[in-house]
């Protein structure tokens, strides 16, 4: 009976200050998307489809930034280092593991884990250190550059954990994809209609997950973190357990994008944790509105696509246009462009229910 | 027993010898205010309490606990609640979300949202409850934070000249509203420039003048000291 | 004898490691030590420097002028990042940091469009020398020499010159400075423009020993925000001793295990000692002398 009213309580969280979307409208436009999705594979060829899950990737990392960067005010620039950590941890223990029996399920969650470890590590020195602002910045993304660096001389047939090389420049590949067990023979999620299901099915699990997440008590106290940290502190808060746990869940998010990315094109390299790779995720989040899930979504979405088309289309402008895209953002719209849109429409409709 | 108390506590930057040596003592259920020319040590002396510096030498007691070292949250949980000078509240959040936070730790989920109400009508906040902190007024956020610092329920209340910038009917209220509390239960420590203020509401005062503990009594003892009144005045002529 | 080259062999490398870290890390440090700002295009205004000395020496002018020229035209750039980007952002350090890092991937990948994947080199001058076993390059010697030439230019700059008192005074106390009819705006666009300049000196003099590619810029980044890390905001108290402390660590490294050991050894160190000294070095002897 309890427990089902504190369900119940907890479920309320999917909705709250912390969350822009709110209310029958947002909800209806929210089910007419995810039914749009679902029924996208009925009308597409299925090699486009399998192609398209590509998106849904990144939207992990995405989100894990807006809850690190939006939410809690702290600067992680260097999330790709997660992304490469799990990418490559996939990689090396899939490859020794192999894909029966449901390993790779656990070879993800393994994976998973060390980046979130490598994260907690990491960021008990940070965080602990009460650094902060521009230099929490700095630090991350010397990771990452570090990192990069150091796959990228692991050519040598020396560099090998079990059966994997690492390949360094070049990269790793052949690890295999993620496998489902199922009766009657295992489900293997090449780029398909199969794996497109499974990555939205994540998707909407983590991202309702992370609403209520940002709703609850916990979420109160990051915003209040990225707003004050001293006044949080002095109310009794020990800021830094929070900002530690931001961090890593943050930090394991992007691991997810690392593990699905490298399962779903059977591929990893160094250059995915570089300075280039580095930058993207922040015009993602920067672009749509990082102090929003939903913001965070649409705007991470639509660059992606944007950048996607101009690369197909064999331009090299593309990522002239990201760092354009970024720089007008925060001179123009520094809350990121969707919000500033919400914002826009907002103070119309009010001004003409005022007028009328 | 006193419920705060500093042995010895001195604080230097460089040569500087910011609080030098303070013995001070505050009773339980005591409204005391720190005074004392710019520049006497009152802020430093009250960020030593708070753990936001740690001293060089000496001891604070809280409630008998040596707290010298310990962490500013650990403090608070220990009982010491603060409102800064500057209003130190969550600008972008609404005004029952910052109450909210400061509510949510102590105050189980079922009766948060009565407690929120109580205290918005307490500070006279309600119509500005779904407002952004940072659009209220001066007065406004004043009395937020420090609701936002009486709704952790402590036993010490330190305020850091809580009635900077605000009307004089304002400041009266916050009097008022200080010594209600007070009346509750609550020992209050505050470093304030009104003299009406302190007249209002301080049973005991403590003048501080380059670091030190300068001179200690009643409101009145304190203005008839002649003492008192010249490093005052050699501060308004410097 | 043995034992003497030996440690020829590990002052040479600390050498290295030091005029390495100064160089890249000084322009960093004087924009974030003046105005509170990380220009994440630091790399950038190296990649500048380096392949317009590059360019001039092709064209058969000396080195020397060489990388004046590319120390300039880096400084010019800067100036013009300032006034279009920086300063309407100065009430917003942390968005000046995206801001810059925008910038960064607008210039590398413009840089590879118009220029192409790599720049001809003007090879390493000065040849070499012997000491014991190992030949060592001259040049590197030079670039040793240039590092401490340019904090005592710095120092000079900042403590005797009518810029370097104004612009201190504009830090410290910027209403001040303006009510006394400084142009603040100015300072800001010289003080950027210095760091920029700096910036380009450090790509300009390391040119002739580098592949020039679009993204080499990168290359110097982790010295640098390492060094500033650690350094804290001031360049004489922190980014020189923070040289040394970081010198030492990864010469050490390099000789032992490889110059990316040096590297990842380094990064550690720093990660440890943020959670001794938050505030850097120069913020742990600030806070002494305060």
């Amino acid at each position: 009976m309890l427990d089902s009213s504190r369900r119940a309580s907890i479920l309320r969280l999917v909705e709250g200050p912390q969350t822009m979307g709110r209310g029958p409208g947002f909800w209806t436009g929210f089910g007419l998307v995810l039914l749009g999705a679902i029924a996208y594979p009925f009308f597409a060829d299925s090699y486009d489809v399998g192609n398209n899950v590509y998106f849904f990737n990144w939207l992990f990392m995405a989100m894990g930034l807006s809850l690190i960067w939006g939410y809690g005010g702290a600067l992680s620039f260097g999330q790709t280092a997660f992304f490469g950590v799990a990418g490559y941890s996939y990689g090396v223990l899939t490859i020794n593991l192999g894909d029966a029996y449901g390993l790779t399920l656990l070879s993800l969650v393994l994976a998973v884990g060390i980046s979130a470890l490598f994260a907690a590590i990491l960021g008990y020195f940070l965080f602990f250190g009460r650094i902060s602002g521009v230099f929490l910045g700095i630090v991350t993304l010397s990771v990452t550059l570090v990192l990069e660096r150091f796959m990228a001389q692991t050519a040598g047939p020396q560099w090998a954990i079990g059966a994997a090389r690492l390949n360094g420049f070049n990269g790793m590949g052949a690890m295999p994809s993620l496998t489902i067990p199922w009766f009657g023979g295992d489900i293997t999620l090449y780029p398909d209609v199969a794996l497109y299901y499974v990555t939205l099915a994540l998707l909407v699990v983590v991202y309702l997950g992370l609403r209520i997440l940002v709703n609850s008590r916990f979420g109160n106290v990051i915003v209040a973190i990225r707003e004050n940290p001293m006044r949080a502190e002095m109310l009794g808060y020990d800021i830094r357990k929070y900002q530690l746990a931001t961090f890593v869940i943050g930090s394991a998010l992007a691991g997810l994008s690392g593990v699905l990315y490298t399962s779903w094109g059977n591929y990893i390299t160094p250059a995915s944790m570089g300075m280039t790779a580095a930058s993207l995720p922040i015009v993602w989040v920067a672009v749509g509105g990082r102090t929003d899930l939903t913001t965070t979504m649409i705007g991470t979405l639509a660059v992606l696509v944007i950048f996607q088309s101009l690369t197909i289309h064999g331009s090299q402008y593309a990522l002239i246009v990201m760092g354009a895209l970024l720089v007008i953002t925060v001179l123009v719209a520094p809350k990121g462009i969707v919000i500033a849109l919400v914002d826009l429409f907002r103070r119309r409709r009010s001004r003409q229910e005022g007028g009328a | 027993m006193a419920i705060l108390e500093t042995r010895q506590l001195n604080k230097r930057f460089g040569g500087l010898h910011v609080t030098g040596n303070v013995d001070f003592a505050l009773q339980p259920g005591e409204m005391h205010c720190l005074i004392g020319p710019n520049g006497a040590g009152k802020s430093t002396f009250f960020k030593l309490i708070l753990g936001e510096h740690l001293s060089d030498s000496g001891q604070i007691l809280y409630d008998g606990a040596d707290i010298t070292r310990a962490k500013p949250f650990e403090r608070i949980r220990r009982g010491i609640s603060v409102k800064f000078q500057v209003p130190g509240i969550f600008r972008e959040l609404s005004t029952r979300q910052n109450l909210t936070i400061a509510l949510q730790h102590h105050v189980s989920p079922q009766v948060l949202s009565e407690e929120i109400d109580r205290l918005l009508e307490f500070l006279k906040l309600a119509d500005d409850r779904d407002k952004q902190a940072g659009n209220l007024s001066h007065g406004q956020k004043q009395w937020l934070e420090i609701g936002m610092a009486v709704a952790l329920k402590p036993q010490l209340l330190l305020l850091d000249e809580p009635t900077a910038g605000m009307t004089p009917d304002e400041t009266y209220a916050t009097g008022a509203m200080l010594q209600d509390l007070n009346r509750a239960g609550m020992t209050v420590l505050a470093v304030e420039h009104d003299m009406a203020f302190v007249r209002q509401i301080a049973h005991q005062v403590t003048v501080l003048h380059l670091g030190k503990i300068f001179a200690q009594g009643t409101i009145d003892e304190i203005v008839a000291d002649e003492r008192v009144a010249a490093i005052y005045l050699g501060e308004s002529d410097a | 004898m043995e034992f003497l080259y030996a440690i020829f062999s590990f002052l040479y490398q600390f050498g290295d490691a030091f005029a390495f870290l100064v160089l890249s890390a000084c322009g960093l440090a004087v924009i974030f030590g003046m105005m509170g700002v990380i220009n994440l295009a630091h790399g950038e205004f190296i990649l500048c420097g380096a392949y317009v000395s590059t360019s001039v020496a092709h064209m058969g002018l000396p080195l020397p002028v060489a990388i004046a020229a590319g120390s300039l035209a880096a400084g010019i750039a800067g100036m013009i990042v300032e006034l279009v980007v920086i300063r309407p952002l100065y009430k917003r350090p942390l968005d000046t940091i995206v801001a810059t890092w925008g910038i960064s991937m607008i210039v590398t990948q413009g840089t590879l469009i118009v220029l192409g994947t790599t720049m001809a080199g003007s090879g390493t001058p000065l040849g070499s020398f012997v000491v014991g076993d190992y030949s060592y390059s001259t040049y590197r010697v030079v670039l040793m020499g240039m590092a401490l030439a340019t904090l005592a230019a710095l120092w000079l700059m900042f403590t005797k010159t009518r810029f370097g008192i104004l612009a201190r005074a504009t830090i410290q106390v910027p209403h001040v400075a303006e009510a006394l009819g400084v142009n603040t705006n100015l300072v800001y666009s010289l003080t950027f423009g210095l760091g920029a300049a700096l910036a380009g000196l450090a790509g300009g003099l390391y040119a002739p020993t580098m592949t020039l590619v679009p993204t080499m810029g990168a290359a110097f980044m982790v010295e640098a925000f390492v060094t500033v890390v650690v350094g804290g905001a001031d360049i004489f108290l922190g980014t020189a001793p923070a040289a040394v402390v970081l010198g030492l660590i990864k010469a050490t490294l390099t000789s032992w295990q490889g110059q990316l050991a040096g590297q990842i050894g380094m990064l550690i160190a720093v990660i440890i000692v943020i959670r001794i000294l938050p505030r850097g070095i120069s913020g742990k002897i600030l806070k002494e002398r305060a």
